[in-house]
């Protein structure tokens, strides 16, 4: 090449060297973080009851569903975690003071689909164990198991 | 001891050897039969060459040379292979569709479009797709419930018929 020995030419070889390594990592950065990267999981425990009545403000957002769909007069936040999901490695929450853990895992990863597997382990043995798959936007409600005078709800809500 | 053809038996090495244009080979051929001197010399030359020829032939054709080929299959063998990156590079520079550097903006114009349709697709609503795939409760009666239109799927645990909570 001509220009090889001028600053110029020197330059251009310089850019062509970097291009082809910068462009591969972009690329693979890309679909790795897609791969194998984390998902978050809004999960919020709700415990729903005849006591009293209103309405947790930071249950808006299901605030509507809850209500055509349940009869209960009060809806209480106890509590609003957002979980790191890994692929395959559970992540435990407890409710009902203790007595009740739910274990959520990330099975499945796919474009705008996130598949989790719950159990939910009451203090002897399981109560539930099912496998979901969460769409962007949608809500996956878990509830029945009795608190004090009220029943338990586990609301699920994937971000991505 | 003085030569006493000198400019033939400068030839006659060349003659013997057939290197020899065709006008010094006529002109050797004259001289010959009148010189006992060069005929000596021509006679000793190929008696030399029968001395030296016949043994080495012999040998030759006994030996199948076994040997050089072990050599050269171990030379292969040992032949240090190249990296994989110095393979790739190596492709590269032979690659004539990579020597006309079209490259740079067709991986650029690739990486670009892969990443206009992941950002700006439009998010696709499932309306079929089960959110449920399995369900299991040991101690509890399960109903699923989906509300396609608020986008709420619903699990419920039922401990007993005492528990009518849940308004359908």
């Amino acid at each position: 090449m001509a220009l090889r020995g001028t600053g110029t030419g020197r330059i251009l070889l310089m850019k062509r060297k970097v291009a082809l390594p910068t462009l591969l990592f972009i690329v693979f950065f890309f679909f790795t973080s897609v791969a194998f990267g984390q998902v978050q999981t809004r999960l919020r425990v709700i415990r729903a009851s005849n006591v009293g009545s209103g309405f947790d403000p930071s249950l808006r957002d299901v605030h509507d569903e809850l209500g055509s769909l349940f009869s209960f007069t009060s809806y209480r936040l106890l509590r609003d975690e957002t979980l790191s999901l890994s692929p395959n490695r559970p992540v435990s929450t407890s409710a009902r003071e203790g007595r009740i853990m739910i274990e959520t895992t990330l099975v499945g990863l796919r474009k705008n689909v996130v598949e989790l597997r719950i159990r939910v382990i009451g203090e002897k043995s399981d109560i539930l164990n099912t496998q979901i798959r969460l769409f962007p936007g949608r809500t996956v409600l878990i509830g029945g198991p009795r608190l004090r005078e009220g029943v338990i709800i586990y609301a699920l809500s994937a971000q991505f | 001891m003085k030569d006493p053809c000198p400019s033939v038996s400068k030839l006659l090495e060349k003659y013997f050897d057939r290197e020899v244009t065709e006008e010094e080979r006529s002109l050797v051929e004259a001289h010959l039969p009148g010189c006992p001197n060069c005929q000596e010399a021509l006679n000793m030359m190929t008696g030399l060459r029968d001395v030296l020829k016949n043994p080495v032939e012999e040998a030759v054709e006994k030996e199948d040379f076994p040997w050089v080929w072990q050599k050269i299959e171990r030379g292969i063998r040992l032949a240090e292979k190249p990296p994989w990156w110095e393979s790739i590079r190596s492709w590269l520079d032979i690659s004539p569709l990579f020597k006309r550097r079209v490259w740079i903006p067709a991986v650029a114009t690739v990486a670009i479009l892969i990443f206009t349709l992941v950002l700006f697709k439009k998010t696709p609503s499932h309306p079929g797709a089960s959110v449920v795939e399995y369900l299991e409760s040991p101690i509890y009666n399960v109903m699923v419930y989906d509300l396609e239109k608020a986008k709420v799927t619903v699990i419920w645990l039922f401990e007993g018929p005492e528990q009518e909570e849940f308004s359908s």
